[in-house]
């Protein structure tokens, strides 16, 4: 994560129109685009749990997710916009999410929809991921267990505000991916560390079995690059 | 376990609480209720039953001796006086600190709407037990789930192999008392070990090994050795080999 | 391998040039390989990130052109470790667990659970308890049956079905939330009671539910039971006999399609179902027609049960006056001294089952739900384990799809009601 920090920072140098100060033409054509984005966003329904059931009353008839240009859920990572991981992670199924990411072309976001997808959620346990934020970059995070169709309604817009704010040259700063990076985990293992070690009550779970973990316990202040 | 509560209140019970937990809200006088099969089972086995408790009122468990547990079940399954044709669920439990895993049958006959407990009594030295497959379907997953999470190995099992965790998870068996609740690894490790495995790696078919995968067959290039269909969606298990398919062309 | 040398003519038409000679005179002679005409297996892998597995199932499939030769199915991509969890978490505290382990069906596990408890210490709810469960748990077998049907019909190939039923499933949520504040992890029971008494006007909502719901489930009825397409696609395919279907370890609708009236309902009563008037649905041929008339009928039946629990809903106290389960009431816990200890207690370590234990099974949506807990006097179980109905219903997912087509693998899959998060739990 704090590669991809410091590459938004200073912006990559060979971006589709260079670093110079947005004229008139490129304010234009991002306008144009940014607004042909947002509002065809195709959601890649990632869904596993709980939260896979609020994304299907989301899309269904009385949420509507048509109304936002998002009718069509994109069941191929090939054709789709927006990554919804709409509930639980299990290590098991962390490599097929990497994959998906993988597999999604430029320009792409990711929700992270519901607490098991933010942050592990209740499930601070052998086999869980705790937050996808450690395997892939996420735009929006969507509190809730699970959050209602309102809320996912309410991210996915902010994903369009996202890409509102984005212009063509900071886009392609920002959203570079390294080839190397590809299939790893987004952030190095102090990171993992840091970000899945035992917090809040469930400190209080120890028991004769034996919690072990020198990993200090406290949240990092601020995730957002 | 309440020794290791830490609200620091056992100091002061309640002056009765002696006599509730002995009167309990358990009735034990449910020994006195005749289990056709508790009987029966004594009867025929004698030995290889170890005891009989009556526990949450009207439930019935019979410890069996593990070398026997097969022939038990079986005759349980097939005389027609009991008749338990159905596996209503197969599991195991432990109580940790070096106690015996216990491997739990519980048995339900539908025609005669009897329900009866096997447990069966394993040492951590010896986990090992005859498996039920040949007698219930049901009991395949069941046993492999058991497997994955407690380590008792099921002889003459068709396919016992982890169920739930990875193919290639090297924790331990999750459900025992000494496996620590966020697992043995640091995140950090399981996850680059997550992400390092290749979601086709596991679980191809064992007769499916290297050699004998699938491979596209059609127009070949002239000359050429036969070129396998890439295919790259995130479940694909292709993975050719060149060389078996041209012995078999 | 056989080579043969084809001579290449090219013909000529007007784009070649102005004499209509080739543009690049005739081409010398190649080796073409003759086609190869054998016939392999094929493997193909469904899953797990797959719209019309319902969830994270993986099935690795080996087919022979369109039949199915071999099935393995893959679980495990959703375990979450629930039964572990449970270990660290008191008796109450894993409540919230058992809801999100059957998203489909909340209230019937948070109910299996409280009563398999319940049993294991001795303590018998009060009547007006009783029933109000009996109302939640045969509202959530209409509703995880509607979230069934709706995706049942988005695999057969039908869409309008699916809005139809999230229609009436969005009633059911707003039920949930009047209750308990949440539309799917509701976590309304505990061990004795329930979370409070049920709020004003909500039984009236139930029944406004009740009433309106058999014309939207004749509806969808009158969609998919007499289309040619959904009786082409599944009578006759995924069928299992009886005794077959009792070796595997079916249960719920599954076993129930397939000619074996066994119910736990019936069989086990518990709650006093015996003294509820409905019948139990029975098919004839085992086949994914059966298994889908089976659970629509099973809706019509918990109609039945619903009209009749609210009929006779008792008034009374909903929790057990028992102060090692329940909290005392804020006036005896301001006034009585025992009752503040009992408090006290009960905050501080929570709720403490003797040595013990019990499993106890209920009649799911899915099947047998059973609830297996061991305590050894402690505030938390040594082992909470869950009897899940659709695991092992799905174990049977090869003997079903073997030898059929690779299209209806599809249908017996959706005709077997899986929930993910209940098998790899």
């Amino acid at each position: 994560m704090s590669d991809r920090t410091k590459e938004q920072g200073s912006g990559l140098p060979g971006g589709i129109f260079g670093q110079g100060t947005p004229t008139f033409l490129t304010t234009k054509v991002d306008f144009v685009v940014n607004w042909a984005r947002r509002n065809s966003l195709w959601p890649m329904p990632f869904g596993t749990a709980c939260c896979a059931i609020e994304m299907m009353a989301s899309a269904a008839s009385t949420h509507d997710l048509a109304r936002f240009g998002m009718e069509r859920m994109s069941f191929s990572p090939r054709q789709a916009d927006v990554l919804i991981c709409a509930g639980r992670v299990p290590y098991k199924l962390a490599p097929v999410l990497r994959r998906i990411w993988d597999q999604m072309p430029q320009p792409k976001w990711c929700v992270s929809m519901g607490a098991c997808a933010s942050s592990g959620g209740v499930f601070d346990a052998y086999s869980m991921v705790q937050g996808i934020d450690t395997i892939i970059p996420v735009d929006v995070y969507v509190p809730g267990c699970p959050p209602r169709p309102e809320a996912l309604i309410y991210g996915l817009i902010m994903i369009q505000e996202k890409i509102r704010g984005e212009t063509l040259g900071e886009h392609a700063a920002n959203r570079a991916e390294d080839p190397d990076q590809v299939g790893r985990p987004l952030a190095d293992a102090h990171e993992v560390a840091a970000l899945s070690g035992p917090f809040g009550n469930s400190t209080l779970q120890n028991r004769a079995s034996g919690l072990e973990t020198g990993i200090p316990t406290e949240r990092p202040k601020d995730r957002a690059p | 376990m309440s020794s290791d509560e830490s609200s620091g209140y056992r100091e002061a019970p309640l002056p009765d609480e002696a006599e509730e937990q002995e009167t309990g809200l358990v009735s034990l006088d449910g020994k006195d209720q005749a289990h056709p099969s508790v009987l029966g089972l004594e009867e025929r086995f004698g030995d290889a039953v170890l005891r009989h408790e009556v526990v949450a009122g009207d439930e019935h468990v019979v410890f069996v001796s593990p070398e026997r547990a097969f022939e038990i079940i079986e005759w349980l399954k097939t005389d027609p006086d009991h008749f338990y044709n159905y596996l209503s669920d197969l599991t195991a439990v432990d109580y940790g600190s070096g106690r015996p895993i216990q491997v739990v049958y519980q048995l339900y006959s539908i025609p005669m709407r009897r329900a009866i407990r096997l447990k069966v009594e394993l040492p951590l030295s010896e986990l090992e037990i005859d498996s039920v497959v040949p007698l219930w379907e049901a009991a395949n997953w069941l046993e492999r789930e058991v497997w994955d999470m407690f380590g008792v190995r099921f002889r003459n099992h068709p396919d016992l192999r982890r169920i739930l965790m990875p193919e290639g998870y090297e924790e331990g068996h999750p459900l025992r008392k000494d496996f620590p609740l966020r697992g043995r690894f640091s995140r950090a490790e399981q996850t680059r070990r997550a992400l390092a495995q290749t979601p086709e790696d596991y679980y191809i078919p064992a007769d499916y090994g290297p050699g004998r995968d699938f491979q596209v067959v059609g127009w070949q290039e002239v000359g050429g050795e036969p070129v396998p269909l890439e295919e790259d969606s995130p479940g694909s298990a292709n993975q050719g080999s060149a060389e078996e398919d041209a012995d078999r062309g | 391998m056989s080579k043969k040398t084809v001579e290449l003519e090219v013909s000529r038409t007007p784009e070649m040039g102005m004499d209509f000679r080739p543009a690049h005179g005739v081409l010398p002679p190649v080796d073409l390989t003759e086609p190869v005409l054998r016939s392999e297996k094929m493997l193909i892998n469904v899953g797990p990130q797959h719209p019309a597995t319902h969830g994270v199932l993986r099935l690795v499939l080996e087919l022979d052109g369109e039949t199915v030769v071999r099935c393995l199915p893959h679980i495990g991509y959703l375990h979450s470790s629930f039964e572990k969890l449970g270990e660290y978490r008191t008796w109450n505290q894993v409540i919230p667990l058992t809801d999100r382990m059957d998203y489909l069906a909340p209230f019937i596990y948070n109910c299996a659970y409280a009563m398999a408890v319940e049993k294991m210490m001795g303590v018998e709810v009060t009547e007006r308890c009783k029933v109000t469960r009996v109302v939640m748990m045969e509202l959530d077998r209409i509703f995880s049956h509607l979230l069934w049907l709706g995706t049942w019909a988005i695999d057969v190939g039908a869409f309008t079905p699916f809005l139809y039923a999230f229609q009436q499933r969005e009633k059911v949520y707003t039920l949930h939330e009047a209750y308990t504040g949440a539309r799917i992890t509701t976590s309304a029971t505990r061990i004795g009671g329930m979370m409070a008494d049920l709020p004003e006007g909500w039984l009236e909502g139930v029944r406004e539910f009740v009433n309106q719901f058999p014309q939207t489930l004749d509806e969808i009825e009158s969609l998919l039971s007499h289309n040619a397409i959904h009786i082409g696609r599944t009578q006759g395919v995924g069928v299992i006999n009886g005794e077959d279907a009792i070796n595997c370890g079916f249960s719920g609708p599954n076993l129930r399609a397939s000619g074996v009236p066994y119910d736990v309902r019936k069989d086990r009563p518990y709650y006093d179902y015996e003294t509820y008037e409905f019948e139990v649905p029975i098919g004839e041929h085992g086949d994914c027609y059966d298994r889908y008339m089976v659970r629509i009928e099973e809706m019509r039946q918990s109609c039945r049960i619903l009209h009749q629990a609210l009929d006779r809903l008792p008034d009374g106290p909903m929790n057990v006056d028992d102060p090692r389960v329940i909290l005392p009431s804020k006036t005896d816990l301001m006034n009585d001294m025992e009752s503040m200890i009992h408090h006290f207690k009960l905050v501080m370590e929570g709720v403490k089952a003797p040595p013990g234990e019990s499993h106890f099974s209920i009649e799911g949506s899915k099947g047998e739900l059973g609830m297996y807990v061991v305590s050894d006097g402690g505030s938390k179980p040594v082992r909470w384990r869950v009897r899940p109905p659709s695991f092992i219903n799905l174990s049977v997912i090869p003997k079903l799809v073997e030898g059929g087509l690779f299209a209806d693998v599809i249908m017996v899959n959706a005709s077997l009601d899986i929930v993910l998060g209940e098998i790899d739990r």
